[in-house]
């Protein structure tokens, strides 16, 4: 097991850089789907005890619509796709074609919706860290929660971490622009300690 | 008074407070009430056992060695074991799809680790609301010992 070290100040920025690449093609393929702008911030790079973990990307007795993947290929960890609930329904909204405020609950046609919207972002996201980096990157099948933001990303973790003691999280947000605040979420990657010394060895830094 | 329990923490305590856990995934909350005293304990734990991680020392994560160490807290503070009754909340399971087969998954096993650790202690556990794929909200109520659930699927209370 490796264990989760200190970055340097370098590797965080390098990170951040990776982050920022690869959301920077999830947010324009977000803008394509629903014909949006789309603002990204500045990707935050996170080394931090899972207890810690929730609050780190989002206030934790938030609601939110989380789709999970696995990561496989030359590199291994998780995506996170992050929306608040009102996010995801307005999101859902843009997707259906339907007027702003109709969809109300996440049935199965929304679920799916969402889910290959996580699709085609992780897919952008992963495209993109592929080719930056030379590696081959694959993406699993998705998964949906729509639940406290605490109990989905503590599970997240804990479930399907390698090390369970400390995580490390490159967290893009996004926002739509102009306007309603609450249509932002989280491109969050997180990936395993061992694939840490892949990426920075892809980049050259170790 | 209310009181926020992180994961890996916990409290003892008694009177007029409430103990609360928000959004437990796969994490069990190990609730203790000796009623006489009205004495109770919580911990929130996010493993079954030490083996699970890189960090031993940090007792109160893991559900096998925070439960005798929190029957001992409530013991110095004036409850006694054989009045201490159990009750366990969490223990979900989320993103089904992506555990493998033969993944049997953390909620589950922490669940059963705090089962196996109460049942060592003697300790008669006498509710639970564990399982399922969706998080929970605890507040346990220390003067009446009561303690109410709700989960982001039900949206009521549900008193175990």
């Amino acid at each position: 097991m490796t264990k989760v070290r200190e970055l340097l100040e370098t590797e965080l920025d390098a990170l951040k850089e990776v982050a920022n690449i690869g959301a920077g093609h999830a947010a324009t393929a977000l803008s394509q789907l629903t014909d949006r702008r789309i603002m990204i911030d500045v990707p935050q790079v996170q080394v931090c005890a899972i207890e810690d973990a929730p609050s780190a990307v989002r206030d934790t007795d938030a609601v939110v619509a989380a789709i999970l993947m696995h990561v496989l290929g030359d590199l291994t960890g998780r995506s996170l796709l992050l929306f608040s609930r009102e996010g995801a329904l307005v999101l859902v909204d843009m997707l259906l074609k339907k007027e702003p405020g109709t969809t109300k609950i996440f049935s199965e046609l929304e679920q799916s919706a969402l889910k290959e919207t996580a699709n085609i972002l992780t897919g952008a996201y992963l495209n993109a860290l592929s080719d930056f980096l030379g590696v081959m990157l694959l993406p699993s099948v998705p998964s949906l929660a729509v639940d406290l933001c605490a109990a989905v990303l503590s599970t997240t973790y804990l479930n399907f971490g390698q090390d369970r003691d400390r995580v490390i999280i490159l967290d893009t947000r996004f926002r739509f622009e102009p306007g309603d605040h609450s249509l932002s979420g989280h491109f969050v990657l997180l990936p395993d300690p061992s694939s840490l010394e892949v990426i920075l060895k892809a980049i050259r830094l170790v | 008074m209310t009181d926020t329990i992180a994961a890996g923490d916990h409290r003892v305590g008694t009177g007029d407070r409430t103990l609360t856990v928000i959004g437990l995934g796969s994490c069990v909350a190990v609730i203790l009430y000796d009623s006489e005293s009205q004495i109770g304990g919580l911990a929130h734990v996010l493993l079954p056992d030490p083996s699970f991680s890189t960090a031993p020392e940090r007792r109160m994560r893991f559900a096998s060695t925070a439960v005798p160490d929190l029957v001992q807290e409530m013991e110095r503070a004036g409850a006694t074991r054989d009045r201490m009754r159990a009750r366990l909340v969490g223990g979900a399971s989320m993103f089904q799809e992506l555990l493998g087969n033969d993944h049997q998954n953390i909620g589950e096993r922490n669940v059963m680790a705090a089962r196996t650790a109460l049942g060592e202690g003697g300790i008669e556990i006498i509710g639970e609301d564990v399982g399922g794929d969706f998080g929970r909200t605890v507040r346990f109520d220390l003067k009446k010992g009561e303690v109410r659930v709700k989960s982001s699927r039900t949206d009521i209370d549900v008193v175990v």
